[in-house]
């Protein structure tokens, strides 16, 4: 291979100077300038950014240190990265800078005594529980990228996932932090007072760099049982979920797909899904005690029976894992329907799910665009997606209808963000969702914590007003 | 994702390389499955990076020889293919890629011997076979040649197996049910003859004449993944007309990169004009894979019955990417060997990850295939099992290769050659 040396020499000199710098002090194993290297370093699963001027891929926090100090002495902005599976842009560079991506900082070690696992911050989610299984332990966050996503980015985002309707997300399980700050400084957190792991887990990398993290195991339920119900219409599977909570089943999961996200499923899996319904509801209940799971399960199937719904029981532990897969899927599948999409993250209380999903039904339909819904609906945390091709459709469109949809949310009492983040998608409705003074706040918080605002500008916050 | 591929290549090949970057949503659902990004943990080195970097190189934005380190490490195992929820054919996208930026390529001269050699030597058994021999006594001094010369060594065997030449048709035994085209493969015919012979055993037992057409020649799978389109295309037109006139049920083939090849006749020849591409959809419509052609029949109950093992027998299957991933083939193979009495299929962990043999991979990145080979191995021995059987013969030389490098005593055969043993109780 002839080719590294080729494009050594990016045009403007301090790009020069920091990846040289950086490689004199971690050696060119860490450091990547080439430009091919870099433009593969400015998107996540939503939206590509600016190119970085150069990417540190360290070992250790020694080396987060390192690469921090180096950047703020050049005076460059910093952005985390873990697999990039974010759904938000918190990944995605608004300005060109250093990018850190933590993928190789993947030591992990469990205390079963404990039950705490010690994860660097690029171990893989779903590793997590592969290393705890044989310990009689689990960790329940789930986010669909799972198998992708990175522990630190989880924490960024403050991931959630199906199991998260019973279990919490990914915040719940933290017992303690490791982070470099602004400066380059290390601290070591817990959750006494102040609960500064608390405010930097979600912070999108804002506020902090999180390189270590220390998460709480549970053991794993004995009974598990799926049921999956299809509707004629999308409010029937809302009803069904919010009848069934009422009536005092707490499902581990409850997860529902529009007709057109179970389409795309079905073109990817083939698992015999009913293709002409409107609405599917994947539900586990899920215990130590059969009897109390199977009784979640029955109160589940009258729910959705007396709303109109189908039901259908999974018979083996096979079936319900490819029902799983199936909602995992649904995301990245529909890719098939049109190459570039506008994700929503939306949550709404639980009592208004039915009207909030016929509202944004409706609104899809006299948009003229492409508009699904999937989510993890029993915490009314619901996804509504546009689908749009760029070259044939408008951009404002899709804009404003998106702009629409987060407003049924705000003016049923919901909020912008479930577990995705606001990252520079949702940046736009952040003056409309929260208030001047609150916004304000959270500013001094950020100065507070990256006086120069070096760490993932452009993330979260919409510009301070003058 | 958002691309202007079409803008600059506005022909076949570019209308299916912008489809496929179309369908990439960036996910990521693919690293994971990738056995490059697994051992350097580098996006350039993912399935989403290398769809990226071509997408830029072919828009113009970034030069060739910039991507090409990242696109050359990719084995092309496609495990990213099955992992992919939004269905990027990115089989197609690396092939055609390959094709499209071959002749831009400035290779050093000891890569461009070694690429002719193989390309020349690998279609042809009679030369290949001589190559073989002679490269079995240069086996000694393996640790004082060059890299590019020292991986085709380490991987012959020590000893030659003695030819099996085929009879260009056999006959069914007992009732004849049904007539069907073999595929004869290429280093297979030198390195592992007994694939074949098995094969012919197999189908003849099971009441189908078997057709060796004499004049077929390789797929062209090599070629064509390689970026040597213009020789890869005249192997499919040489293959398109001699299988055309066998008037058979069915294209068998015990190879599994060789079927997919076949199979991919119709992405290889896209562009080529209307006639061309009609008949390489009907042939690839003819192709099966031999588990996939037998799974069928066993589903149907119309598989002869195995003879019982003497002894219960741990087996281990692992599937050849361009058997699972490529061709969507895993269950039929398992379920053949399941019913063969006496037969327990075990599972390799981590089988999704390609062995790192993919075609002519290990003699161009040697250090990565012999990673990914150490890593299959240890895998393959952690199961247990006394038997390994796969579908593919790059699989086969690569698993041997790393066995025995190991000290394991584990057999390898073809699935079709455990399913011959059975029907002849030998196991």
């Amino acid at each position: 291979m002839s080719t590294r040396a080729g494009s050594k020499a990016p045009s403007a000199p301090p790009v020069f100077s920091l990846a040289a710098e950086l490689t004199r002090l971690l050696g060119p194993r860490k450091v990547l300038s080439n430009l091919s290297e870099r433009l593969n370093y400015r998107y996540d699963a939503i939206a590509f950014g600016e190119t970085p001027l150069c990417v540190v891929l360290p070992d250790s926090t020694a080396d987060v240190v390192i690469a921090v100090k180096a950047a703020r002495a050049a005076g460059m902005p910093i952005v985390g990265r873990g697999a990039a599976s974010g759904l938000s842009g918190g990944a995605a560079p608004t300005e060109p800078g250093l990018v850190i991506s933590f993928t190789r900082m993947t030591q992990l070690s469990i205390d079963p005594v404990l039950r705490e696992a010690i994860a660097q911050a690029g171990v893989i989610t779903l590793s997590v529980t592969e290393a705890a299984k044989p310990f009689g332990l689990i960790y329940p966050p789930d986010p669909a990228s799972f198998r992708t996503s990175t522990i630190g980015g989880n924490l960024a985002e403050n991931a959630g996932g199906p199991l998260c309707f019973k279990y919490g997300v990914t915040g719940d399980y933290v017992q303690g932090l490791e982070f470099v700050d602004a400066d380059g400084e290390v601290h070591s957190l817990t959750r006494d007072a102040y609960d500064l792991a608390g405010l930097l887990i979600g912070s999108e990398g804002t506020l902090g760099l999180i390189t270590q993290a220390t998460l709480r195991l549970t053991t794993p339920p004995q009974f598990t049982r799926t049921l999956m119900a299809h509707f004629a219409e999308v409010g029937q599977c809302a009803e069904a979920v919010s009848a069934a909570i009422a009536a005092g089943a707490v499902p581990s999961k409850l997860e529902f797909m529009d007709r057109a996200c179970t389409n795309a499923i079905e073109d990817y899996l083939h698992l015999g899904l009913p293709r002409e319904a409107e609405a599917l509801l994947l539900v586990d209940t899920d215990g130590n005690d059969l009897e109390t799971v199977e009784e979640e399960r029955a109160l589940v199937e009258a729910a959705c029976r007396n709303a109109g719904g189908t039901v259908r029981r999974a018979e083996s532990d096979a079936e319900a894992a490819q029902l799983w897969q199936a909602r995992r899927s649904v995301s990245p599948a529909l890719g098939r329907i049109r190459p570039q999409r506008m994700n929503e993250d939306i949550v709404v209380p639980r009592s208004v799910l039915p009207e909030v999903v016929r509202e944004i039904r409706a609104l899809g339909d006299a948009s003229g665009l492409h508009l699904v819904q999937f989510g993890h609906i029993g915490d009314g945390n619901l996804h509504p997606n546009i689908l749009f091709d760029p070259r044939t459709e408008s951009l404002e469109a899709v804009h404003e209808l998106a702009h629409e949809v987060a407003r049924v949310a705000i003016r049923h009492g919901g909020v912008l963000s479930g577990e995705h983040g606001i990252g520079s998608m949702k940046l736009a409705f952040m003056r409309e969702a929260v208030d001047a003074g609150t916004l304000a706040a959270l500013w001094r918080v950020k100065h507070a914590l990256d006086p120069h605002g070096a760490l993932n500008p452009g993330k979260v916050l919409p510009a301070e007003e003058a | 994702m958002n691309n202007e591929i079409r803008t600059h290549h506005p022909d076949g090949q570019g209308e299916l390389m912008a489809h496929a970057v179309d369908a990439c949503v960036h996910c990521g659902f693919c690293l994971p499955a990738c056995p490059t990004y697994a051992l350097l943990g580098e996006e350039m080195d993912s399935p989403r990076g290398r769809i990226v970097l071509m997408k830029e190189v072919l828009e113009g934005a970034l030069p060739l020889f910039e991507a090409t380190p990242y696109l050359d490490r990719c084995l092309g195992c496609v495990g990213c293919v099955t992992a992919c929820p939004s269905g990027v054919p990115y089989g197609e996208l690396i092939t055609s890629f390959r094709g499209w930026s071959e002749p831009q390529r400035q290779r050093p001269l000891l890569q461009k011997v070694t690429r002719a050699a193989v390309l020349t030597l690998l279609p042809r058994p009679g030369l290949f076979r001589a190559g073989a021999s002679v490269g079995r006594f240069a086996k000694p001094l393996s640790p004082l040649l060059p890299q590019a010369l020292r991986a085709p060594l380490d991987l012959l065997p020590r000893t030659l197996e003695p030819a099996q030449p085929l009879p260009a048709l056999t006959p069914a035994e007992g009732v004849r049910r049904g007539r069907v085209a073999l595929l004869s493969g290429c280093a297979q015919q030198v390195l592992t003859p007994n694939f074949n012979s098995a094969t012919v055993r197999v189908l003849s037992r099971n009441g189908r004449d078997v057709v060796v057409p004499p004049t077929q020649g390789c797929c062209g799978a090599a070629a064509m993944h390689t970026g040597a389109r213009p020789l890869a295309l005249q192997q499919a037109r040489r293959n398109l007309n001699v299988f055309e006139e066998t008037q058979v049920d069915a294209v068998v083939s015990n190879a599994a990169g060789c079927g997919a090849g076949l199979k991919e006749y119709p992405m290889l020849l896209a562009g080529e004009g209307e006639a061309d591409e009609n008949r390489a959809r009907a042939l690839a419509a003819q192709v099966q894979d031999i588990s996939e052609y037998l799974g069928k029949l066993l589903e149907q109950g119309e598989l002869e019955p195995f003879l019982p093992t003497s002894r219960p027998l741990k087996v281990a299957y692992h599937d050849a990417c361009h058997l699972a991933h490529a061709q969507g083939i895993r269950s039929a193979p398992r379920a053949l060997l399941r019913a063969i009495p006496g037969v327990t299929v075990l599972e390799v962990p981590q089988g999704d990850l390609c062995c790192g043999s993919a075609g002519t991979y290990n003699l161009e990145q040697p250090d990565l295939a012999g990673q990914l080979g150490d890593l299959k191995a240890r895998n393959v021995m952690a199961t247990g099992a006394e038997y390994v059987v796969s579908g593919n013969v790059g699989c086969h030389t690569q698993l041997q290769s790393h066995l025995t490098r190991l000290g394991s005593p584990i057999r390898v055969l073809h699935t079709v050659e455990l399913l011959d043993m059975a029907y002849r109780g030998q196991l």
